[in-house]
């Protein structure tokens, strides 16, 4: 055997803990979606399509997938905007507290996702600061509603995936060379067209990738939904959590956990074609 | 007449001081290079001129106009950048394209003039390929030619050539130095190169700890250096240390010499490798002809030359002979002579 | 299903009844080896550990009870099902509703007289809640937990709820939470109608009330909400609400509605194919004795289910078991309502929560 051919062999330890760890719990999940459930909740063993037939049946579910998806695109949308100026600046800066300044950025994930919620409650509740700022100031009277809404969990849901998402962007900002940004300036180019036309361009790989990443991970986030949505927000990531853990609806669980697996990856492929478009 | 012009620039970071007191005028198509070792100052002070460093203090001014404070945008300087920095995701038509772009030309003539540029450096065929797919050399001549085709007031280059292998480093040499000159247009060259820089500039700016030591034709700083740095970077030198008689006539390795110095305190004598000969322990020398004595430690073929070791009283110094001409045996004793004129007096530095 | 019927309101009557005073369960021969009990966590875990357990291990000095923290009803009857192959759980206390999913999946052991005689001492509902299956261990009821600080006047009513001082001042856990199944059943009544015909009344009613709901799923709950001063009012169960009244000098209050409340029901069960079989039955019967009962009511006011149990009045007085209490109880059947649980769910997505938006 050549060295090349032996190699996939170096493979099969791998293959073979990815299969134990995250495709046998897959298997057994997908053939939950393949049981009943009785009238009180009890689960019946089958192998039959009503519980998926149902669940599609109901119109929630396609409200559930626009929410999943409405939510997280502005959530998306919101945790690239504040990441990416963040992130260009962690990335050139020479301050010797960078070190720091990067670890700052992404302390939110070392955080539990329950004590950030609960921040964001004293920060946004009818009595947090934002309305006592506001209320102070004389511009508003009663408090405005910014959590247990969706605009809590938007802000919530950017928040939390802004660490993975400067991660990202950091990770991808490989090509961005401040030389090439003062070619552009000794070309004639004043900073926002330099911006335009050398920086943003050369950055859309890992835009590309964090938003990715953001949309993935605000597909399947739940704990913010669930703790700032006031239970006013119903995604498909608290209805998979709701149904398994208050229904005891393993089924219904499973065939929204499918589907929303299938959802994403379908998601994936076409922002991967639209990108390849965009590139040529 | 002076067309580009700094006075007095300075760059300080914090309390280290990159630029120190910079001052220099070049004339309308002159070539200038800033040669010195790096940290030096060099490539602060053409950062400066392009507007990509502000200085903390002093002036640039080309064409009658001051431009201290002007954005690098609006400098119209075309910069040749030491990585070249092509915009990999643009082609090579574009990357001209670029500066004349910005400047709002009409299509049709930012094609004809991309497309001049690129025969002027030879690359008509290559205008669709990403600046990936070319050689280094190729990328040299679409940074150049993407500096020029914006007719800048001054071209600078930083660097340029110290990416390229030595054969290509040649050809690029002649190449640059024939467009700037059938262009007329000035330029300044940063290097720590010196034979880039006696081949490619009329003048050349010798820089050390962030002032210019000495300025001159690539001749005068090579034939008479100002200071003992310029002597010891530029070319090759050897150092005899002297004393002084109190007829101010000077003693080299125990011999008096026909060469008087000035210089009050230590010194060294610096003579040329190339500027000594070899001869005969029994031929004398001549009455302007300087001499010393010693045993040849070893011979070095280096190819265009040979490199003559010897040793004497005094220490040991290098004599460079045209290859091909009879070199002395290994061991044998020799005098070794030079032009009196020859001898470059050199107060010994504090150590 | 009429042995399943969970008619309360008059059985716990016979809890006044004098009873023997008896070791039970304690003390049985040759017992050894470990168990694992799954039930909720927090408060429910510190009290019972103490109230129960610890007296169980006393007098079984060969048992090891480990108590393991199971989340939500539904995440325990979960636990069982996934391990239903390989049982590591051999008790679960859990809610009524969920536990009833384990009969019928064969997650539970029928427990029969023969072996359990504590059985016969239990007040008949406490044995219908699990059928012939594990009986009920605790009752425990709604109630509308306040912040007797900031609320003036308190809160007397149910209908107070709507009260327009209390806009954006309450806490509610909506269906399929069964404090939110409960309350529509309570609201249907407090509007004259009966949830088994029809919950129209009560949605019409819950719909007028969205505005002043500040939250539909309080976390990690209601008392919590109130004790930082993000909510004024909460639903919650009577229990826990005692407690954290007692624990926060009162500033937690606690009301029974007039207009009548519901009952929830922890049921005791025992896993078939339990490794310790003999060890967990008779921790089963010692949660279910007397003096197992009397301890954790008078620590935490869950009313008891064995009728024998003679408990200090004062503690009955904040429980279920009160007179005044059980007066007030709406006859509710968990099964019917989980029949219908996913309908109630939609009816407040769609009439009650849009309209809070």
């Amino acid at each position: 055997m050549t060295a090349s051919a032996r190699l996939p062999l170096l493979l099969i330890p791998a293959a073979l803990f990815v299969l134990a760890i995250y495709a046998w719990p897959t298997l057994l999940l997908m053939r939950n979606a393949f049981n009943e459930v009785g009238p009180t909740g009890a689960m019946v063993e089958a192998w039959s399509l009503k519980t998926a037939a149902d669940t599609f049946a109901d119109g929630f579910t396609f409200e559930l997938t626009l929410n999943s998806i409405w939510l997280s695109l502005s959530a998306t949308a919101i945790a690239l905007a504040l990441s990416y100026p963040l992130s260009l600046f962690l990335f050139r800066t020479d301050s010797r507290w960078k070190g720091l300044l990067a670890v700052i950025a992404i302390m939110p994930m070392l955080i539990s996702s329950v004590v950030r919620v609960f921040g964001w409650l004293a920060i946004l509740g009818d009595r947090g600061l934002v309305n006592g700022l506001l209320q102070s100031l004389g511009l508003i009277s009663a408090p405005l509603k910014l959590v247990f809404n969706w605009t809590g969990v938007t802000i919530g849901l950017a928040e939390s995936i802004m660490p993975y998402m400067i991660l990202a962007l950091l990770a991808g900002f490989g090509q961005l060379d401040r030389t090439l940004e003062e070619a552009s300036r000794s070309l004639g180019a004043s900073p926002f067209r330099t911006f335009m036309r050398v920086t943003l361009p050369l950055s859309l790989p890992a835009i590309a990738l964090a938003a990715g990443l953001g949309f993935v991970l605000s597909m399947s986030a739940y704990i913010t939904p669930k703790l700032l949505g006031g239970g006013r927000v119903f995604v498909l990531a608290t209805e998979i959590f709701e149904q398994a853990t208050t229904n005891t609806n393993w089924p219904v669980a499973a065939v929204l956990a499918i589907y929303t697996l299938v959802l994403l990856l379908a998601l994936l492929a076409l922002s991967n074609v639209v990108a390849k478009g965009l590139k040529r | 007449m002076s067309y580009l012009e700094l006075s007095g620039l300075q760059k300080r970071y914090g309390s280290a001081v990159a630029v120190d007191d910079v001052s220099l005028s070049v004339a309308k198509g002159e070539a200038v290079a800033l040669l010195g070792p790096s940290g030096c100052g060099k490539t602060t002070t053409l950062r400066m001129l392009a507007g990509l460093i502000e200085p903390n203090q002093g002036m640039i001014r080309v064409d009658g106009s001051e431009i201290t404070r002007l954005p690098a945008h609006k400098r119209n300087m075309g910069y040749v950048f030491q990585s070249y920095a092509l915009f990999p995701h643009m082609s090579v038509a574009r990357n001209v394209a670029f500066g004349l772009e910005e400047r709002g030309r009409p299509k049709a003539e930012i094609a004809r003039q991309v497309e001049e540029a690129l025969a002027m450096v030879r690359l008509e065929g290559l205008a669709q390929r990403r600046p990936r797919e070319l050689s280094g050399g190729q990328q040299q001549r679409v940074a150049l030619a993407r500096a020029l085709v914006i007719h800048p007031s001054v071209l600078l280059l930083d660097e340029s050539l110290s990416n390229l292998d030595a054969k290509l480093r040649d050809t690029m040499r002649h190449e640059i130095r024939s467009i700037q000159r059938s262009l007329g247009i000035t330029t300044l060259f940063v290097t720590h190169d010196q034979v880039e820089a006696l081949t490619m500039c009329d003048r050349i700016a010798v820089m050390h700890r962030g002032r210019i030591a000495q300025i001159g034709s690539p001749e005068d700083i090579y034939e008479r250096p100002a200071t003992r740095f310029v002597a010891e970077f530029v070319g090759r030198a050897n150092a005899l240390p002297a004393e002084r008689g109190s007829d101010g006539r000077v003693t080299l390795w125990g011999a008096a010499q026909p060469v008087t110095a000035p210089v009050e305190q230590a010194f060294d004598i610096f003579v040329r490798p190339q500027r000594m000969r070899i001869l005969p322990l029994s031929e004398p020398a001549g009455d302007a002809t300087a001499r010393v004595t010693g045993k040849v430690l070893r011979n070095v073929f280096v190819g265009d030359h040979v490199e003559v070791l010897v040793e004497g009283a005094g220490g040991q110094l290098t004599v460079e002979m045209a290859s091909g001409s009879p070199v002395p045996p290994e061991g044998s004793e020799v005098a070794v002579v030079w032009r009196a004129q020859d001898s470059l007096p050199f107060a010994r530095e504090a150590a | 299903m009429p042995t399943r019927r969970l008619i309360l309101k008059t059985g716990l009557a016979t809890i006044a009844m004098p009873a023997v005073l008896r070791s039970q369960g304690a003390g049985a021969q040759g017992l050894s080896g470990q168990i694992t009990l799954m039930s909720y966590t927090g408060i429910f875990q510190d009290n019972y550990t103490k109230a129960v357990v610890e007296p169980f291990l006393a007098a079984n000095p060969g048992v090891k009870v480990n108590y393991a923290p199971g989340g939500t009803s539904a995440q325990m009857v979960g636990s069982v099902r996934a391990q239903k192959a390989d049982p590591q759980i051999d008790v679960v206390i859990m809610d009524v509703t969920t536990s009833s999913i384990g009969n019928i999946e064969g997650l539970f052991e029928k427990l029969t007289l023969a072996e359990f005689p504590v059985l016969d001492e239990l007040l008949p509902e406490a044995r219908a809640a699990g059928g012939e299956f594990g009986p009920a261990v605790t009752f425990d009821h709604l109630v509308l937990v306040y912040d007797t600080q900031n609320l003036k006047p308190p809160l007397t009513k149910l209908a107070d709820l709507w009260r327009p001082d209390l806009k954006g001042q309450i806490a509610v856990s909506a269906p399929p939470n069964i404090q939110g199944l409960a309350l529509t059943a309570m609201v249907e009544k407090m509007e004259g109608g009966d949830y088994r015909k029809s919950i129209d009344a009560a949605m019409k009613k819950l719909k007028e009330l969205a505005p002043s709901i500040n939250t539909f799923e309080p976390n990690p709950d209601g008392y919590s909400l109130i004790l930082n001063g993000v909510v004024k009012v909460a639903t919650g169960w009577n229990a826990r609400s005692q407690l954290y009244g007692d624990q926060s000098s009162g500033k937690i209050g606690t009301l029974l509605p007039p207009e009548g409340s519901v009952f929830q029901i922890n049921t005791i069960n025992l896993t078939a194919g339990s490794k310790n079989r003999a060890a967990a039955a008779a921790f089963v019967k010692y949660a279910l004795s007397q003096q197992a009962q009397k301890a954790f009511t008078e620590r935490m006011f869950y009313a008891p289910v064995n009728a024998k149990a003679q408990i200090d009045p004062k503690a009955v007085a904040r429980t279920a078991a009160a007179p005044e209490s059980r007066a007030n109880m709406i006859p509710v059947d968990w099964n019917d309502i989980l029949k219908v649980r996913d309908q109630w769910n939609n009816r407040w997505r769609r009439e009650v929560i849009a309209a809070a938006r």
